[in-house]
């Protein structure tokens, strides 16, 4: 049972603050770590794999800090997001070195082992350079097992891989995460993590925007408002029809045009031709201004 | 202290496919160069010291030390294979040694060997030759130390390395007479001076000196590569 | 029972087409060329990329300012134009052209880019050209920029109509050679750096291939000039330089330039090389060769839009 604590955590290059403040725990079963690029997910892992020394604050495996501490390394695995292996071994060969450098005393079975685990015995005498992606992605995560680790961190792991292949990866992630290890995971689409895991953590531009159970947040991020932007003839009096409706959450007059919130996509976009039209405005312009990931995430953090 | 795994895995990654052709060129061309040369000049003369020292010892031994040097652990951090040799427990001092070691027996073996065949094929060398061969695995040595600490320092070990080996090496050291300290050349040079007395060689430094340049060079920097690779740092995207 | 078919529509979401003049062709290899001139120095990225272009400069600078301050204190012009300082000059661009040839081409074939070059509205030439353009340039300024120091140093040291007009008159050559240099240099650096996607790996194969060539054609020279070395069983040559040293030279793209130098009319001796007399016509036709053939090598690789 390995706990991976976060305290006040913070990491920044220079100017820019990679992330900003994240206290957190992570327990044994699978975590998804989700947010968009560049919200800090990787260096999250980075710093938990003693890749990166955190600016301020404590990150502690079940006590002690884990940079420039190679010990951790029995208990943890790292897939690395880059697609970089020694290309010129052969997977078997990959494998088995890596249960060499881990010291383990039977060093051809846990290869062996890994290697039926992760679907790879047929390609397995192949040079890595003939991989395919998906394969790739597995003799990493073969490599990061064969010494049997409690935690196991992998960034982006379903990048790249075809949608059979994802399928597979979250089956061998989701039992080595019933077996009671600890599995942190990072990805920007929801759907893969919800698939997986039973914690979510949401980082957004470094912080940690929200946490817990998948469902509650999915429910959050469909209630959110919605903002539009329209430019009519005539700008007030919309506002003023609109702002008597009840799904309508706030109108703003701006320079840009006509800004609303509304809580209800369905209604809003039903009624809004109808109300033009009984108005007499004519209306020229209507556009949604907020449909990326990042204005989600952004609203789970205003929250 | 010696980690066969990592020696076996960078041994076969600097020696696989096209690179190995690139550090076995120069030796073929010396060797070839020595043996048209000792074909049309039998009698000798000074050309051997053109070749040996000049060629041989000036170019050919920092060259290879730099092209096998920054590309032993310079590779892997530039492609990011790295992480997989550091995310296990072995010490990063072991690291350091092997792939330090690795440099050093290969490039012995491809200019440091070289040298003493196309030392042993002129004639009447043979002192030189065997002096030279000995300042070559010295030079071979500290060479190696000192570009895998480049290569743990900088991504552009390479480039800053050639600018060492052409200018300061090539240039400087041979006209401004405190510098020569600071080369690497030079304590091979000496050491090899000691060993077979040329006046062609040009050696500025004694046998003490070098020695223990050599020592203070190796270790200091071997020291060195040790601590910043154990604060080895991966940070996002590399350039 | 009727059943609906689904419909599909495609919003508008405000793009809008551009159908007003464009740039063609010569626009974009103009771009890339001065964007891989800038590259060549550096810029455009971080401060450590521009460290050794940067001391490369200074240094093949450094000779023209001494030259400047000697003459300001009565002594005569100490650097010829057509030379420079060889050996400086030979292995300063000698480290630039390593280290800065990867730049401009490694990187691009490393990163994956070359698609996204070639769908642009270019043929598959325009991309070496471009490079080999903006290399040449940068190549240019290495090599010329001290001469018109040096030029501008002797000018301000010297008087009278007759002796600025000597000085311009030994300037000339002297910038149509670092011409003939830059022209070189850069198609054979390019040429090789082109082989792969790994800068390191680059570096070292032109380093090899200048600085080897370079030493050992140097040996040859400096063997065979040395007194009782001719060449057992060669007929006496009617100048006087044996075959073998006049062969030497041809080992090298430096001493190659320095032969075709010499036989354009250069006086001064330099890595030394003899004067080639006749046989200057060879290496003339040895440097076309190595530089087309370069060139053709160049094009050649990125004549199918590979992703490395």
């Amino acid at each position: 049972m390995t706990t991976i604590e976060f305290r006040n955590v913070s990491r920044w290059y220079g100017n820019v603050v990679a992330v900003n403040d994240i206290t957190m725990d992570i327990g044994p079963g699978v975590t998804g770590l989700l947010g968009p690029n560049g919200a800090g997910k990787s260096t999250i892992l980075h710093m938990i794999a003693g890749f990166l020394e955190p600016s301020k604050g404590t990150l502690a495996l079940d006590g002690s800090p884990t940079w420039k501490n190679p010990d951790i390394y029995r208990r943890l695995g790292l897939v690395p997001e880059r697609d970089s292996v020694y290309a010129f071994l052969t997977g078997r060969q990959f494998v088995l070195a890596t249960a060499k450098l881990h010291k383990l005393p039977d060093p051809e079975r846990a290869a062996q082992w890994v290697i039926g685990l992760t679907e790879m015995a047929e390609a397995q005498d192949r040079r890595i350079s003939t991989y395919s992606k998906g394969m790739r992605q597995r003799i990493k995560v073969a490599a990061a097992l064969v010494h049997n680790p409690e935690i196991l961190l992998l960034d982006e792991p379903f990048n790249g891989l075809d949608p059979r292949q994802r399928l597979h990866m979250m089956d061998l992630l989701a039992r080595l995460g019933n077996e009671g290890r600890t599995i942190l995971f990072s990805s920007h689409i929801l759907e893969e993590v919800e698939r997986l895991s039973g914690t979510i953590q949401v980082m957004v531009a470094g912080r940690l925007a929200a946490s817990g159970d998948f469902r509650a947040i999915r429910r959050l991020m469909t209630s959110r408002p919605h903002v539009f932007r329209l430019k009519t003839s005539d700008d007030r009096r919309l506002a003023a029809a609109l702002v008597g409706r009840d799904y309508t959450h706030a109108v703003e007059l701006t320079s840009k045009g006509l800004q609303v919130r509304t809580s209800d996509f369905g209604a809003f976009c039903e009624q809004i031709a109808v109300i033009t039209r009984d108005e007499n405005i004519r209306l020229t312009e209507l556009l949604p201004t907020d449909e990326s990931l990042e204005s989600v995430f952004g609203y789970l953090i205003a929250n | 202290m010696f980690n066969p795994t990592v020696a076996s895995i960078t041994a076969r990654a600097t020696l696989g496919r096209r690179r190995a052709v690139l550090f076995a060129i120069p030796a073929a061309i010396l060797i070839g160069l020595t043996l048209i040369l000792r074909a049309s000049h039998p009698a000798g003369g000074a050309w051997p010291d053109h070749v040996l020292g000049d060629f041989g010892f000036s170019i050919l031994l920092p060259l290879t030390a730099l092209i096998i040097g920054t590309g032993v652990l310079g590779g892997e951090i530039d492609d990011g294979s790295v992480v997989h040799l550091l995310a296990t427990p072995v010490r990063r001092a072991e690291v350091i040694f092997t792939k330090f070691a690795v440099a050093a027996a290969l490039t012995a073996l491809f200019a440091a060997v070289p040298e003493l065949i196309a030392g042993l094929i002129a004639p009447n060398e043979t002192k030189l030759a065997f002096g030279l061969f000995v300042g070559a695995v010295v030079g071979s040595v500290v060479y190696s130390a000192v570009f895998v600490l480049a290569s743990v320092l900088t991504t552009r070990a390479i480039a800053f390395g050639l600018l060492y080996v052409a200018i300061w090496e090539g240039l400087l050291s041979n006209f401004v007479g405190g510098v020569r300290i600071l080369s690497i050349a030079h304590y091979a040079l000496g050491i090899a001076n000691a060993i077979a007395p040329d006046q062609n060689l040009h050696a500025g430094l004694g046998l003490a000196t070098s020695l223990i340049l050599a020592v203070v060079v190796t270790v200091g920097g071997l020291y060195w590569a040790t601590r910043r690779l154990e604060a080895f740092s991966l940070t996002g995207d590399p350039a | 029972m009727p059943t609906e078919t689904p419909t599909g529509v495609i919003h508008d979401l405000g793009y809008r087409r551009y159908d007003g003049p464009r740039f063609g062709r010569q626009r974009i290899v103009a771009a890339l060329a001065w964007h891989s001139f800038r590259s060549a120095f550096g810029f455009g990225r971080g401060p450590k990329a521009k460290i050794v272009p940067v001391i490369a400069f200074v240094a093949l600078l450094l000779p023209a300012i001494v030259n400047a301050f000697a003459m300001s204190q009565g002594n005569a012009r100490q650097v010829d134009y057509d030379t420079y300082v060889p050996t400086l000059r030979d292995l300063i661009m000698l480290v630039f052209v390593a280290v800065q040839a990867p730049e401009l081409v490694s990187r691009d074939l490393r990163s994956r880019v070359l698609p996204l070059y070639f769908s642009r509205p270019i043929k598959p030439v325009d991309y070496p050209l471009a490079k080999y353009l903006g290399f040449t340039g940068a190549c240019l300024v290495m090599l010329e920029v001290p001469l018109l120091a040096l030029y501008g140093g002797a000018v301000a040291n010297v008087h009278g109509g007759s002796a600025v007009w000597a000085e311009t008159k030994a300037l000339i050559p002297g910038l149509l050679i670092g011409l003939l240099w830059a022209v070189t240099l850069a198609a054979i650096s390019l040429f090789l750096a082109s082989m792969t996607g790994r800068r390191g790996f680059a570096t070292g194969a032109v380093a090899i291939a200048f600085l080897l060539t370079y030493t050992l054609a140097e040996i040859l020279l400096q063997v065979e000039s040395l007194p009782g070395s001719r060449l057992g069983g060669n007929a006496a040559p009617s100048v006087g330089i044996p075959l073998a040293e006049k062969v030497a030279g041809l080992f090298s793209p430096f001493t190659l330039l320095q032969g075709v130098r010499l036989w354009l009319g250069g006086t001064n001796a330099g890595d030394n090389v003899p004067k080639p007399g006749a046989f200057g016509a060879v290496y003339a036709l040895v440097l076309i060769a190595l530089v087309a053939l370069s060139l053709y090598g160049l094009a050649a690789r990125y004549r199918k839009a590979r992703l490395s």
